[in-house]
């Protein structure tokens, strides 16, 4: 509205703004970072909307995520490929998903993806085996690692089929009033 | 009841669980859309279709046809159970083979369609080309159709809705253009078919209207103060320490609006007025006033004393009287309403029917905090959840037997805490009121005062404000010997011993300045701001003080002297109570001293860096995770119920029943400050045009009727509300047992 700029034109920024939960400013600051990430790959004019991409590796350095335990999983379950490689229409995706105001529902939806480690629509023992050594740094015996994963398969699966399905693992965030404030990530 | 705070009727993934027995047989297409994990397939529909011939055509939008549709469905729960389970083992094993297929790769088709399409090969095992040919097909078309329909049901609702809802889907960016645009340009053909410039110039200016909210909202996040910092600190100590900083930072909007309302409405018209101050000869500035704010202060616009009950000439008549009491008034009726409204937020987002922090299935998914960025706050929360992982797995194997005579002794214990924090606070609100007595019997009403005699005003807030330190602490060791049965008890506990303390402090001073004081002084209510005034002054040097005792010391003798007891934690309960405390001050000081806002401003600002430099360099990150959004709705009820009210029930009472000083301040010469109300209808039944105001006075609010109607219909709203809610708790368990009952099979 004051300044001109010529990263986007104004559809392009109404767009966004429609579609995430981020404003202007926050867009255009988004791209300075996404730009930030690489360079020379990244073009400065998003007019014609250029297809680039950038990959996991550098994704996952960002100082947001570089501690994070889950940033592979992170990247991927928002990248088109499945790869981790992010253009920047994914990497706003990612963003406004993981703010503040993003609704519970959706940030179920994410964090269901992000801890199903295969890919196969549910939480079984092994995404939680893998949850759990992501978030424990592999400290814990195969007998804990076991039997806790047991006990949580058995808190929260309510139709018996050993493994939690996404309205499993939703019934628990409603149970959770902390998850919208602990999956969030601010940039 | 169809917005995003019910989620679950609008959320498409709720509707498309295999778990949850829905009636979905009419709205399977839109959801099965758009929720990306999708467990059936078209195929699989197809055959479930088959299996209901009698579909009762209930439509799904709103809960009371959701459990309609639930009671109804009783034939169809055989076959689609027993396709489930056949289902699922499939669609891992040929994900991986179905990934030849190159026709999918390519057409434009993400991910997630693509998954869709995935578990819809795997029905056919043995698939040849064409076969796969013809199910993707089938595939690619039932997806058009359900994305038609959801275009369809947004064109339905209203623009901001409409917003809403695109943000809201479960797609990626790109998806969700496309139907955005889609949408745009579905409403705008078929508005060229009515009449056209009209509607053209609607759109325009529906667009613009929204461009100019989305720059509002931009605007206000420029003035987004210490966004920096709090993602430091979020980032360093986890969510739970950061909410003490949100909270600060709200309570300093508070203020801020404050100042700015009670500068621009009653402040700036006198300055403009009247510059000179009517400042008697022998006053002169001596440093002491800012610590006790009488003398010079005293005869500055600091306080009520310094305002008139003139009516001001200037460009506009401008009625001094009736500018301060709607000033002060519509600012606290408008404080309460934010602090209702915030409260039903938090609680509505945040309530929990159980304390889920305790099982496992809760630590291992929910409650790592993803905005933690720094390494060794992120080691240090890996090393806390696996101490307690361990505990809770070795928990089980040891379960102490509480024989009756332990019980009975820790009932003993608790209810001798009890009876002793009540003496502290009560024997505290007594040597307060003692202490004032013999500090009224020390002053005297005519000015000038000697320092001495300003200096000993000074005690009572001094020994107000010690106590808020010194007795916490004991409350705080009498917790330690009493053993409670979950964590969130003993925090409540304690907060509750807290605030009795700090409520009969405040009580005894304000009984003290409602009843003694007007009688001993002719202009008692500066009086009662310099009160106030050296209260919030004395209470923030303490602040400073606790900061440097409870942080900085505890971090040195936590780790040189005594390294057992490790790095001390930010103890959130005790500063947000410090806080609120530290609010109620400003909201009873508002009425008397105009400008007390700023000081409070001021205050804040330099306490939220002092907090957050003791924070970083001495604290540790929490070691429990967890509750910090369930604590967040107990200090914003704090804030409210017993602070908040008990102030505005202050400022009324003194409105209504006391007398105004006689010689100093805007009230001079009434009998009680509300009879500005009085005289000023009575001088609008003068002027004809205004009759509807004098009709709303009379019979809206001085009338009796008016109040106890509201009252009756309020409670026969919440009545139903309540009803409401049983019946939905009673919905929530029934379903819950249809789930494992339908499970068993």
């Amino acid at each position: 509205m004051g300044n001109k700029q010529t990263i986007f034109t104004d559809e392009q920024l109404d767009a966004y703004q429609d579609c995430t939960f981020f404003t202007r400013k926050e867009i255009l600051r988004l791209h300075g970072r996404y730009h930030e990430l690489a360079p020379h790959l990244v073009p400065m004019d998003y007019t014609n909307e250029p297809e680039c991409k950038i990959p996991l590796a550098l994704i996952v350095d960002m100082p947001e995520l570089k501690e994070n335990p889950f940033r592979n999983r992170i990247v991927e379950s928002f990248s088109e490929d499945g790869a981790g490689n992010l253009s920047f229409n994914e990497f706003v995706d990612m963003f406004s998903v993981l703010s503040e105001t993003a609704p519970r529902e959706l940030k179920a939806i994410y964090a269901f993806k992000i801890y199903d480690f295969n890919v196969d629509n549910y939480l079984c023992k092994e995404d939680l085996e893998k949850t759990l050594n992501k978030l424990t740094k592999e400290e814990l015996t195969s007998e804990e690692v076991e039997l806790v994963c047991e006990k949580t398969i058995d808190e929260a699966d309510l139709d018996g089929d050993n493994k939690l399905s996404y309205s499993d693992f939703e019934n628990m965030i409603t149970r959770a009033p902390d998850f919208l404030s602990t999956f969030h990530i601010r940039i | 009841m169809t917005s995003s705070s019910s989620g679950g009727v609008f959320n498409p993934a709720y509707h498309d669980s295999e778990t949850l027995e829905v009636d979905r047989r009419d709205k399977r297409s839109w959801t099965h859309h758009t929720n990306p994990y999708a467990g059936e397939d078209p195929a699989w529909w197809a055959e479930r279709d088959d299996a209901e011939p009698g579909a009762s055509s209930g439509g799904w939008r709103g809960g009371e046809s959701f459990s309609m549709g639930l009671f109804s469905t009783s034939s169809g729960t055989n076959s689609w159970q027993h396709d489930a389970n056949p289902h699922t083992p499939d669609s891992s094993s040929h994900y991986r083979s179905a990934a030849g297929l190159p026709s999918l790769m390519t057409g434009g088709m993400t991910m997630r369609w693509r998954g869709m399409a995935m578990r819809g090969m795997s029905m056919f095992p043995n698939a040849d080309p064409t076969h796969a040919a013809l199910a993707e097909d089938a595939i690619r078309s039932e997806v058009e159709n359900e994305e038609q329909n959801l275009i369809k049901e947004l064109i339905a609702l209203s623009a901001g809705e409409q917003t809403r809802k695109i943000q809201e889907l479960p797609q990626s960016f790109g998806e969700k253009k496309n139907i955005r645009r889609q949408v745009m340009a579905f409403k705008s053909s078929t508005n060229s078919h009515h009449f056209l410039c009209c509607t053209d110039c609607c759109r325009n200016m529906s667009l613009s209207f929204r461009r100019c909210g989305n720059g509002i909202k931009s605007a206000r996040q420029t003035l987004k103060l210490w966004r920096g910092i709090m993602k430091e600190i979020g980032g360093r100590f986890g969510s739970s320490v950061l909410t003490y900083f949100l909270f600060l930072k709200w309570l300093l909007m508070f203020n801020i609006f404050s100042f700015l309302v009670n500068f621009g409405f009653i402040t700036i018209p006198l300055l403009v007025h009247d510059l000179s101050a009517n400042i008697p000869s022998n006053v002169s500035f001596r440093g002491l006033e800012l610590l006790t704010g009488a003398g010079y202060f005293n005869y500055t616009v600091m306080y009520y004393g310094g305002y008139s009950n003139e009516t001001l000439h200037g460009l506009v008549d401008y009625n001094m009287q009736l500018a301060y009491f709607f000033t002060i008034a519509v600012y606290m009726v408008l404080c309460g309403i934010v602090l209702i409204f915030s409260m039903a937020s938090s609680f509505k987002k945040n309530y929990v029917l159980s304390d889920p922090a305790s099982s496992r299935a809760w630590q291992l998914l929910c409650s790592w905090d993803f905005s933690l960025t720094n390494e060794r706050a992120v080691r240090q929360r890996k090393n806390n959840l696996r101490v307690q992982l361990k505990e809770s797995l070795s928990e089980r194997a040891e379960k102490e037997s509480i024989t009756l005579s332990k019980e009975l002794k820790q009932v003993g214990i608790h209810v001798g805490s009890w009876f002793l924090s009540t003496c502290l606070a009560v024997g505290c609100g007594a040597s307060i009121f003692y202490l004032c007595q013999y500090g009224e019997e020390q002053a005297m009403d005519t000015a000038p005062w000697s320092l001495l005699q300003e200096a000993e005003t000074l005690l009572v807030p001094f020994v107000v404000s010690l106590m808020n330190i010194v007795i916490p602490l004991f409350f705080s060791l009498f917790n330690k010997f009493e053993r409670y049965s979950t964590h969130r008890r003993q925090i409540y506990a304690l907060l509750i011993r807290n605030v009795l303390l700090r409520m009969s402090i405040l009580g005894v001073l304000c009984y003290h300045w409602m009843n003694v004081v007007p009688q001993k002084y002719s202009c008692w209510e500066p009086m009662v701001g310099q009160a106030l005034y050296r209260l919030v002054i004395i209470d923030f040097l303490f602040l400073m003080l606790g900061s440097f005792f409870g942080e900085f010391l505890s971090n040195v003798i936590g780790t040189k002297l005594q390294p057992r007891l490790g790095v001390p934690e930010f103890d959130v309960a005790r500063n947000v109570l410090e806080l609120v405390y530290a609010q109620t001050l400003a909201w009873i000081g508002i009425y008397f001293s105009p400008l007390l806002p700023a000081i409070q401003m001021l205050k804040f600002f330099i306490l939220f860096y002092i907090k957050k430099v003791s924070l970083t360099r001495n604290c540790q990150p929490p070691r429990r995770s967890g509750r910090a959004a369930q604590m967040q709705t107990i200090f914003i009820f704090l804030l409210f119920f017993p602070f908040f009210v008990g102030a505005l029930s202050i400022v009324a009472y003194t409105a209504w029943s006391l007398t105004p000083s006689e010689q100093c301040g805007p009230f001079q010469g009434l009998n009680n400050t509300f009879s500005v109300v009085s005289i000023w209808i009575h001088d609008l039944e003068a002027i004809p045009t205004s009759d509807w105001v004098v009709w709303i006075y009379q019979n809206v609010i001085r009338s009796e009727l008016f109040y106890f109607l509201l009252t009756l219909i309020i409670i026969a709203i919440i009545y139903i509300f309540w009803q409401l809610t049983q019946g939905r708790k009673e919905l929530i368990n029934l379903l819950r047992q249809r789930i494992i009952n339908v499970s068993l099979f």
